[in-house]
């Protein structure tokens, strides 16, 4: 499309809008098509006990969601998986800035770490889980057999509904840990070093006071996205749980993520599950605002 | 960065990051080792690492051939590789108008951006199932890709990119004759290209790892994206050789490491930056 | 002229009378490739052999019966949906009531060869649901007791006289797990599904359901023994809570004395043991000697397709595969127990075959003791399967008695049945 010189303002305004809708147009079918009519059709489906292949529902209302957040099943789900976030997420953000701290504080072998351990975030969670499966496995474990030779008892680690969420969240953790590190790697890195100097200079002695004075405060604004990063990440979980435990044993690693595939997709009830899902992303709604709110008063910028 | 006094600090650090480094690295250690073991010597238990059998043709072959796993890499590698390209096919455009012009549906639309940044797409897979179901799109290649065609992280991450370009460089553009399409691709993308590299990174190691939406849409196997097919690995071998089992995801895991591995500080420095920017 | 006119139309009219020879393709899905894998591929490969206009094509196998059901059922009326599937035997039941799978009554009445083929009476009631014949017996199991013959003789057993009661198991059990070095005495399948459980129950004399199937009926004293049961496997034989794989492999591995599963296994558990010790079998320790029965495990080809063209072909192949020919690959490349009686008694299909094999008779001994493996109605039936299995693994972690768990699992059963 080729034009020349704008006559006038007005034409100008009116030709850079033109333009604009042209180049969103394709996005903008998309949003429909991808995002706005799934949605309604989700709030919609949720107000029914419709089944999938079925043609017979019925109009339920609000009452789906009474029966929905009294259903115990869920109520184990929703706890599940505020279980797992509550040991991913710390685990892997703490964790995370402790090998950045680690690396920064010498100047060797900085881009080998920094790949190594960062190696579990571009592997394949599917496959990762499958070793760890093994190296859980309560007969021939790895994982197991070293607890032995160090006098510990053996844990049967993702078969025993007690310590499956711990089994699955040292997977998460492993997985998460490289990602946190390269983030705080980053702010790390854009702290301007007049501050600790500043720092040194008012008195400021040892490694653990500059870390207090300098380094968290001025690392918060990546700490709060870290964190809020993390624990999305983690209430998201599902490909370890279908790969390794199937929601088991006794439905003691049932997510709600998976919880919403198995009632939807296996128990064909697409009316509860979509219940499930307004449900799902409301708790994800309130844990961003919560973070927005309470962690960005204690972030201090620039 | 801190200074430090005596030459035992180094050390310790080393020691500290290495002992880290073993444990993270413990799994593929194992993995690879006990792709090369035969099934009786798996079975064995025991922690010796060096398999007393070599067996690494039987498992790798039979991790080959039980699935086509091939294919369902390069299934993986031609569905991230569609969606990367039409997510920024799409989305830079949309990004430049709502970042440089002034139309009258640009808070609408980036109000729908913010919806759907915290609507996630597992929230909405029942009714896209639906569609796609209802299209007669399951179980090809397409229905793997078009729903992630469109990517408001994109959108975001690019406005936000775009609106720290001066806008002399939007109007030297204009004058010198150029649509506003053509401002998109020959001035814009050159100058995003960090961005755009980032943020295709991002999206790469997202879908590839993506197994909700393959396992509800695809059940033949040739279709397979990697997470899949490794699913479907795992339900024909049922667990028992492990060997194998090991072997296939070593074959799937190495694409993207091997990737990784090249292209080091494109990878870290991409997702710092969509970090730093989100 | 005129004659060779007519001649050559006569013969053109002929020609297209003449059936074409084209290839017809059928889709074949299956479950638990770990047991089928070979076998479908063996039925097939001779099928196509005999029949060199058929092709025949796998879609991706299922992990479980479970997990087959469901894709069938989510694939219901889309054009995805394969030709025939093989499905477990209590599932029949769901499809039957959402008019799923093709009636094969009519096929079975038009075929005049159908009743020299073995298929007895007691089979096709196996497969038959509101009258209508669902599908054919492909696979049929019952439950029995694997154990390592070398750990029993360590342990201070006769390998030649395996326990004949549960009590009996029980001693076994703690001895061989006094042996140290990480052996297990015992494992006994109670996760995936119902079915090992139905076995202590029905082998009590016990029933599921009423016989309105309004109200549970394994809240009796059958149903308080099988779960006492399961308490004492745990609480005497001193089994521990292991997913169903982790059973087998440490089966195989030598490091459980004694396995309680289908003789469906009993191939793979032959190939994962090797050499590493003498595997035996023998019947499932008896609790009630004239009421007790055994579940009836398996599964049967169901038709999906709904093209005349096909559903011939796929009837000849679902007969090929259920047949006396089917049964005698199944048999010896899985562990199932002939449900062709022909095949079981005729030279040219197993008869040597049993001889020759004894582990292999355990199952075919059991057979007189078969029942259906019980089909829960309404649209919950997976959820119960789901609800029953939960409830005993908290029970095997001993979270909960006997009594208690009996009383959780028979009420969240009946919330989910149909009113």
């Amino acid at each position: 499309m080729r034009h020349e010189v704008f006559p006038s303002v007005a034409g100008a305004a009116r030709h850079e809008a033109i333009a604009a809708w042209r180049l969103c147009a394709p996005t903008l079918v998309l949003m429909l098509l991808l995002l706005v009519l799934p949605s309604l059709a989700v709030v919609a489906l949720s107000l029914t006990d419709a089944e999938l292949g079925s043609s017979d529902w019925h109009f339920l209302g609000l009452s789906a969601y009474r029966d929905l957040l009294g259903d115990r099943d869920f109520q184990r789900a929703f706890r599940n998986t505020a279980v797992y976030v509550g040991l991913v997420a710390p685990a892997s953000v703490l964790l995370g800035l402790a090998l950045a701290l680690l690396i920064e504080a010498g100047t060797t072998a900085r881009a080998f770490f920094r790949s190594v351990f960062f190696l579990p975030v571009v592997s394949l969670i599917v496959a990762m889980g499958t070793v760890w499966q093994y190296l859980m496995h309560p007969t021939i474990g790895p994982l197991d057999l070293l607890l032995g030779k160090l006098g510990l008892p053996a844990v049967n680690w993702l078969g025993t509904s007690d310590t499956v969420l711990w089994g699955l969240a040292i997977i998460g953790i492993w997985q998460a840990v490289g990602f946190n590190m390269v983030l705080y790697l980053a702010g790390l890195t854009s702290i301007d070093r007049a501050l600790y100097q500043a720092a040194e200079i008012d008195g400021a002695k040892s490694a653990w006071e500059r870390f207090r004075l300098v380094t968290w405060p001025m690392l918060s604004p990546m700490t709060l996205f870290v964190i809020t990063i993390s624990v999305i990440n983690s209430v998201k979980v599902f490909e370890t749980v279908a790969a390794l435990t199937q929601g088991g044993p006794a439905k003691a690693s049932e997510v709600l993520l998976w919880s919403i595939y198995q009632e939807g997709f296996v128990y064909l009830h697409i009316g509860t599950a979509s219940a499930m899902a307004v449900v799902f992303v409301a708790v994800l709604l309130v844990l961003i605002l919560v973070q927005t709110r309470v962690l960005e008063r204690r972030v201090q910028y620039q | 960065m801190t200074r430090r006094d005596g030459i035992a600090w180094p050390v310790i650090r080393i020691v500290l990051l290495g002992a880290i480094a073993l444990v993270m690295t413990a799994p593929y250690i194992f993995m690879i080792t006990t792709s090369f073991k035969p099934q009786s010597e798996v079975f064995a238990g025991g922690l010796n690492l060096l398999p007393q059998q070599w067996s690494i043709v039987a498992n790798y072959s039979k991790a080959v051939t039980a699935v086509p796993l091939l294919r369902i890499l390069l299934n993986g590698v031609i569905v991230c590789a569609a969606i990367v390209f039409f997510q920024i096919l799409f989305a830079l455009p949309a990004a430049y108008s709502l970042a440089k012009l002034r139309f009258g549906g640009r808070d609408i639309i980036f109000g729908l951006v913010i919806m759907g940044l915290l609507v996630p797409i597992h929230a909405i897979s029942i009714p896209l199932y639906a569609m796609a179901r209802w299209a007669g799109l399951l179980n090809t290649l397409a229905v793997l890709i078009a729903p992630f065609t469109l990517s408001v992280f994109a959108i975001f991450l690019f406005r936000q990119f775009i609106k720290t370009f001066p806008n002399d460089m939007v109007l030297a553009a204009r004058s010198d004759g150029l649509s506003e399409a053509a401002i998109v691709w020959r001035v814009i993308l050159p100058n995003a290209w960090p961005a755009a590299s980032a943020f295709a990174i991002f999206s790469v190691v997202a879908h590839w790892n993506d197994l909700y939406w393959p396992l509800i849409t695809v059940s033949k196997t040739q279709l397979a994206t990697p997470p899949l097919g490794l699913m479907f690995f795992r339900a024909a071998e049922v667990g028992d050789d492990y060997g194998a089992l090991m072997a296939a995801t070593v074959l799937i895991t190495l694409p993207l490491v091997l990737f990784f591995l090249f292209a080091q500080r494109l990878f870290i420095e991409g997702l710092t930056m969509s970090g730093i920017k989100g | 002229m005129l004659r060779r006119l007519l001649a050559s139309v006569a013969l053109s009219l002929f020609a297209l009378a003449l059936p074409a020879r084209a290839d017809t393709t059928i889709v074949v899905h299956y479950p638990m490739p770990g047991f089928f894998k070979s076998v479908m591929e063996q039925i097939s490969t001779e099928y196509m052999k005999q029949h060199p206009d058929v092709k025949i094509t796998f879609t991706s196998p299922s992990p479980t019966y479970e997990d087959g059901l469901q894709l069938m059922l989510r694939q219901a009326g889309t054009p995805d949906m394969p030709d025939v599937s093989f499905i477990g035997l209590n599932r029949l039941r769901v499809l039957a009531e959402r008019n799923i799978g093709t009636d094969l009554t009519p096929f079975i009445k038009a075929d005049p060869n159908f009743g020299k083929e073995g298929f007895s009476d007691r089979l096709l009631n196996l497969a038959k649901f509101g009258g209508k014949q669902m599908g054919l017996a492909f696979a049929t199991s019952n439950p029995i007791f694997y154990y390592n013959a070398d750990l029993v003789k360590k342990a201070g057993g006769d390998p030649d006289n395996p326990p004949k009661t549960w009590d009996e198991v029980f001693k076994l059990a703690a001895k061989i797990q006094a042996l140290g070095d990480g052996v297990t005495g015992m494992a006994y399948r109670w996760m995936g599904d119902d079915w090992m459980f139905s076995a202590l129950l029905f082998g009590d004399g016990g029933k599921m359901l009423s016989d309105d199937e309004k109200k549970v009926a394994f809240d009796g004293p059958e149903g308080l023994f099988a779960l006492k049961l399961i308490d004492r496997m745990v609480k005497d034989g001193k089994m521990p809570a292991m997913t169903s794989d982790a059973e087998i492999q440490g089966f195989t591995a030598g490091k459980i004395g004694m396995f309680f599963f289908t003789t469906g296994a009993l191939r793979q558990v032959i190939n994962g043991v090797g050499n590493k010790f003498e595997l035996r079998t023998t019947a499932m320790p008896v609790i009630d000697a004239t009421k007790g029965r055994l579940p009836t495990g398996g599964a049967a080809a169901v038709m999906f397709t709904t093209d005349p063209a096909k559903q011939k072909v796929v009837f000849d192949f679902v007969k090929f595969a259920s047949g006396p020919y089917g049964a005698s690959v199944v048999v010896p490349g899985t562990g199932y127990v002939p449900n062709n009686d022909l095949a079981a008694t005729d030279e040219h299909y197993l008869a040597n075959f049993y001889k020759e094999n004894p582990l292999f008779q355990a199952g075919l001994n059991q057979m007189p003791l078969m029942i259906p493996w019980y089909s829960f109605p309404g649209n919950n039936g997976v959820k119960v399967t789901q609800t029953i299995v939960d409830n005993l693994a908290i029970l095997v972690e001993q979270k909960a008695t006997p009594e208690e768990t009996l009383k959780t699992m028979s009420g969240e059963v009946q919330k989910l049945l149909p009113r």
